[in-house]
């Protein structure tokens, strides 16, 4: 990978903050875009832009087009079995609640059991957490090992014929681990239950294969793979969908309404209520298109020698400790740590000011916090445009701090 | 800017060291507070004499400088009125909005002032007060 060519496909990059050139470490949060996503955006409003699914006239054509398109570069990116297990929302936020709102609002029963992890982001906690509360269900929690990675023996455990659902964070945004969703998914079909797989922080990291993973939901985020914001997406099994009731309700979603009756729309309109965000799709199949020009392959063996390398430097930190699994290996490009005597958000300033962005705070995954007996931790993560120099940067940048502070016993 | 001048000797001292940390035997007031975003905590305990805070003692987590503000804050509140506790306090707040404020009266706190240049450290500097704010709301 040739990274000096790829950084200048992203304007931002070159920027200057407070003095310095801009190292950008926040990538669980947002990724930065390349210019043909932004181009791609501008492209629509300068030449196309016309109502999706409405329009009798050329550009409305184009538009629609353009925005199915992006649903057949989704099904691609992931490897679904059609189109109609796309369905497009805001981000995985979305996604997650639709399934909540939808499949398990009709499924789940007083007494069933849901199984979550430890390492869930809230937004595959609290939907089940308000599920549970007017269902009666009950929700237990996977633990994690203290190497990081997922207890996967006490999740067979909990596993028993009164599990319904099933969910799981893919690469958690704090520890980075990679989760074996795979095997994850098999046990728990043994048991009938459904397995939503909150893919957020996967998508935009590894080859994703819904069909090999076997899913029955898998959601994801645009603005975390180099796409525009308020665009994500939802897939389903064609199966599941088709039971499904709608979740939002409006124009777009209906064949056909009188005063007394309304007939939905087909797959995976039925689902799409209102002028959909045509716009971020066009920016996301640009996004996709680009990685799938570098490869996903290349992307995530890039990440790994960067994280491997960034684990390593890191330790040379006195009195860092550093969360989540220290193989390579079993993560992503996802570093959670606290120096001891230097509060996160000090962290963060002090960094701050060397240009470089990072993370503080809970990370919206205080049950993983608590788990570990803080309430907040730093958090560098990566994407394929970072270097070793910026990590080497970062490592200066956290002595210094630490130096700030003095070396409290 | 410079991180000299944020993170200045006397925000870690009070910070590593901080005054006024722990409970009170039978406080007249309590509140606490947290910035939900980071996570910083801060609870208050006041005891009144008359008029005036006859003692205050603080606990909380969180960054250097939410904690260092309430152990500033703590230090030059005890001893002085309720009307002057709410000069200081309203000074203080002058100080991090940017505008003109007395610093004859804030003494120490003035340590902070350089915490305004800084927006999304604001919210850490101004939590004690906001803490403070509701106590002294429980003052009969
Ligand atoms: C693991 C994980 N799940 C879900 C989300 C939610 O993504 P969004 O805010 O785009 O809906 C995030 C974002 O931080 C995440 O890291």
């Amino acid at each position: 990978m040739d990274i000096e060519r790829i950084r200048k496909d992203f304007p931002v990059l070159s920027r200057m903050v407070r003095d310095k050139k801009l190292v950008y470490l926040d990538n669980a949060a947002t990724t930065q875009k390349p210019s043909v996503v932004i181009e791609a955006i501008a492209d629509l409003y300068r030449n196309y832009n016309a109502n999706v699914h409405r329009g009798v006239y050329l550009l409305a054509e184009e538009s629609t087009q353009a925005y199915e398109d992006s649903r057949e570069a989704v099904r691609r990116f992931i490897n679904a079995n059609s189109t109609k297990e796309i369905v497009f929302t805001r981000n995985a936020t979305e996604a997650l609640n639709l399934i909540a709102y939808t499949w398990a609002e009709a499924n789940i029963k007083a007494g069933d059991e849901i199984i979550v992890s430890i390492m869930e982001h809230h937004s595959n906690y609290v939907p089940w957490f308000r599920l549970a509360r007017r269902k009666g269900a009950v929700i237990k929690i996977v633990p994690s090992r203290m190497d990081g990675e997922l207890d996967m023996d006490a999740y067979k455990s909990m596993l028993s014929d009164k599990t319904r659902l099933v969910g799981i964070v893919h690469m958690s945004n704090v520890f980075g681990t990679i989760n074996p969703v795979k095997e994850i998914v098999s046990l728990a079909h043994k048991k009938g239950a459904v397995v939503v797989v909150d893919g957020a922080q996967s998508a935009p990291h590894m080859k994703i294969d819904v069909r090999d993973i076997d899913c029955d939901f898998f959601a994801l985020s645009g603005h975390k793979m180099l796409g525009p914001t308020g665009i994500g997406a939802l897939y389903a099994k064609e199966s599941y969908l088709e039971s499904m009731d709608p979740f939002l309700s409006g124009g777009e979603m209906i064949l056909k309404v009188t005063l007394d009756s309304v007939v939905y729309n087909e797959l995976p309109w039925k689902f799409e209520a209102g002028t959909p965000n045509y716009e971020g799709a066009i920016g996301l199949k640009a996004a996709i298109e680009y990685l799938e020009a570098l490869g996903m392959d290349t992307v995530e063996t890039y990440e790994r020698e960067l994280t491997a390398y960034a684990l390593e430097k890191m330790k040379t930190v006195p009195d860092i400790f550093i969360y989540g699994p220290l193989n390579a290996a079993k993560k992503g490009g996802i570093l959670a740590f606290n120096i001891k005597g230097v509060h996160s958000h000090d962290i963060g300033t002090i960094l701050d000011s060397e240009g470089i962005a990072i993370r503080a705070g809970h990370h919206c995954a205080q049950p993983l916090m608590i788990d570990c007996g803080v309430s907040a931790m730093a958090r560098a993560s990566f994407y394929f445009y970072n270097t070793k120099q910026e990590i080497d940067l970062l490592v200066a940048a956290l002595k210094k701090a630490k130096e700030i502070f003095g070396h409290v016993a | 800017m410079s991180l000299e001048e944020l993170f200045k000797e006397i925000i870690i001292e009070h910070y590593q060291h901080p005054k006024n940390q722990g409970h009170l035997e039978h406080p007249d007031a309590k509140s606490d507070g947290s910035n939900p975003l980071c996570g910083d905590e801060i609870a208050m305990e006041l005891r009144f004499d008359g008029d005036r805070v006859k003692d205050v003692m603080f606990t909380g987590n969180g960054c250097s400088i939410s904690q260092s503000a309430a152990s500033l804050i703590t230090e030059a509140i005890k001893g002085k009125t309720v009307e002057e506790t709410k000069k200081i306090m309203g000074e203080y707040r002058n100080m991090l909005a940017g505008k003109e404020y007395d610093a004859e009266l804030l003494g120490d706190l003035e340590a902070l002032s350089d915490v305004k240049k800084y927006p999304a450290r604001v919210k850490c500097a101004s939590l004690s007060v906001a803490v403070l704010d509701q106590a002294l709301q429980q003052k009969k």
